[in-house]
């Protein structure tokens, strides 16, 4: 199973939640696979998705989910700390570890070699930590959704591999203005 | 603590209701006040960049953040500051430390105390620069202006004015 083939299986799941979404091909392939104005497209700042989900979640109740990838990860690995520490329980970070740079050309990155980001996550001080299959993540995805009382990082191990695709024909500030009306803070939009 | 408590003072009226730092021991006081402070969400993290984001986050939850840290900080964020709270027009106040202005012991804080304010302004960041307790009453105004603006603002406060307090 590749990142598209997992996204696929995921919306039913992701469709009515606020989703914060890694740049590149992941929001990308999210787009194009069912663009919604709950999914927030990140179009630059690789290594983010993970904080700017924390800082949602700790603003508001509705559950919110990051989507982001090993390779981002690896680039801003002190925000587990931070999440192990200061997560809410409507937040859950959904790593889709495919073990490469994919939106750059299919680099490899370190998680192909000797590093754990499940241990990474633990060691950080993250609670509940899942590594499982592209098959196994809605299930765990819909667990961390339905439990109130904890977070979760769900580190989804799939292959690398991309899928033909544009960029979002969608400019920051229309990602940005629909997605805060779609949380319902803000009428004037 | 004096100054620490008048500048937080003026943050909350300005709007700001969301606090991150990196620390700094000029901004020490703050922190501790922020520490006890029931109003606002306040928690330390451990590098500016990623705060950032969690501004940027907190923006769209409807919160006007705040990000105390030294002026070494801004050097550490300058992509996330450009590529995430700028394209998407998100106002986040800098509540900065200016280390290795006069006064400063260290001499290694020299450094980036001669770029900090052409870096910020090469961003496009308004500055408040804050030397004298008589410039802590417009911190409120400015806070209130990066939402006006949905720009980041940076407000710079002078190792001379904090170390006293």
């Amino acid at each position: 199973m590749n990142r598209f083939e997992l996204l696929n299986l995921l919306q039913d799941t992701l469709q009515d939640n606020l989703v914060i979404c890694n740049i590149g091909l992941p929001s990308q392939e999210l787009y194009k696979i069912n663009d919604r104005p709950n999914y927030f497209y990140m179009l630059g700042s690789m290594g983010l998705s993970s904080s700017i989900g924390l800082g949602l979640s700790l603003s508001i109740d509705k559950n919110v989910i990051s989507i982001d990838g090993d390779g981002s990860v690896l680039m801003n690995m002190n925000t587990l700390a931070t999440i192990g520490n200061r997560a809410p329980n409507n937040y859950t970070l959904l790593i889709v570890d495919n073990g490469s740079y994919g939106s750059t050309g299919d680099q490899k990155t370190f998680t192909n070699e000797k590093t754990s980001l499940k241990e990474v996550a633990l060691g950080a001080g993250c609670q509940n930590v899942i590594e499982c299959s592209g098959k196994e993540t809605p299930d765990n995805l819909k667990k961390a959704l339905a439990d109130k009382n904890n977070s979760y990082v769900i580190i989804s191990k799939i292959s690398s591999g991309n899928v033909p695709i544009k960029p979002i024909p969608l400019n920051a500030i229309t990602i940005r203005d629909r997605f805060r009306k779609s949380i319902g803070l803000v009428s004037y939009l | 603590m004096k100054i620490s408590q008048q500048i937080i003072s003026n943050l909350k009226k300005g709007g700001a209701d969301f606090f991150l730092s990196v620390p700094c021991k000029l901004l020490a006081n703050m922190i501790t006040i922020l520490e006890t402070d029931n109003d606002i969400y306040y928690s330390a993290i451990p590098r500016e960049e990623e705060g950032m984001g969690i501004c940027a986050g907190a923006y769209l939850g409807n919160k006007l953040p705040c990000i105390m840290m030294q002026n070494t900080g801004i050097g550490n964020s300058v992509n996330s500051i450009v590529s995430l709270l700028q394209l998407y027009q998100m106002p986040v106040v800098f509540l900065i430390s200016y280390r290795g202005t006069s006064g400063e012991p260290v001499g290694a804080q020299g450094g980036m105390a001669k770029v900090t304010e052409e870096i910020l302004q090469t961003l496009r960041i308004p500055i408040l620069h804050c030397s004298s307790e008589n410039d802590l009453d417009k911190i409120s105004t400015f806070t209130a202006h990066a939402k006006v603006i949905e720009n980041p603002v940076a407000i710079l406060c002078d190792f001379n004015l904090m170390k006293e307090d």
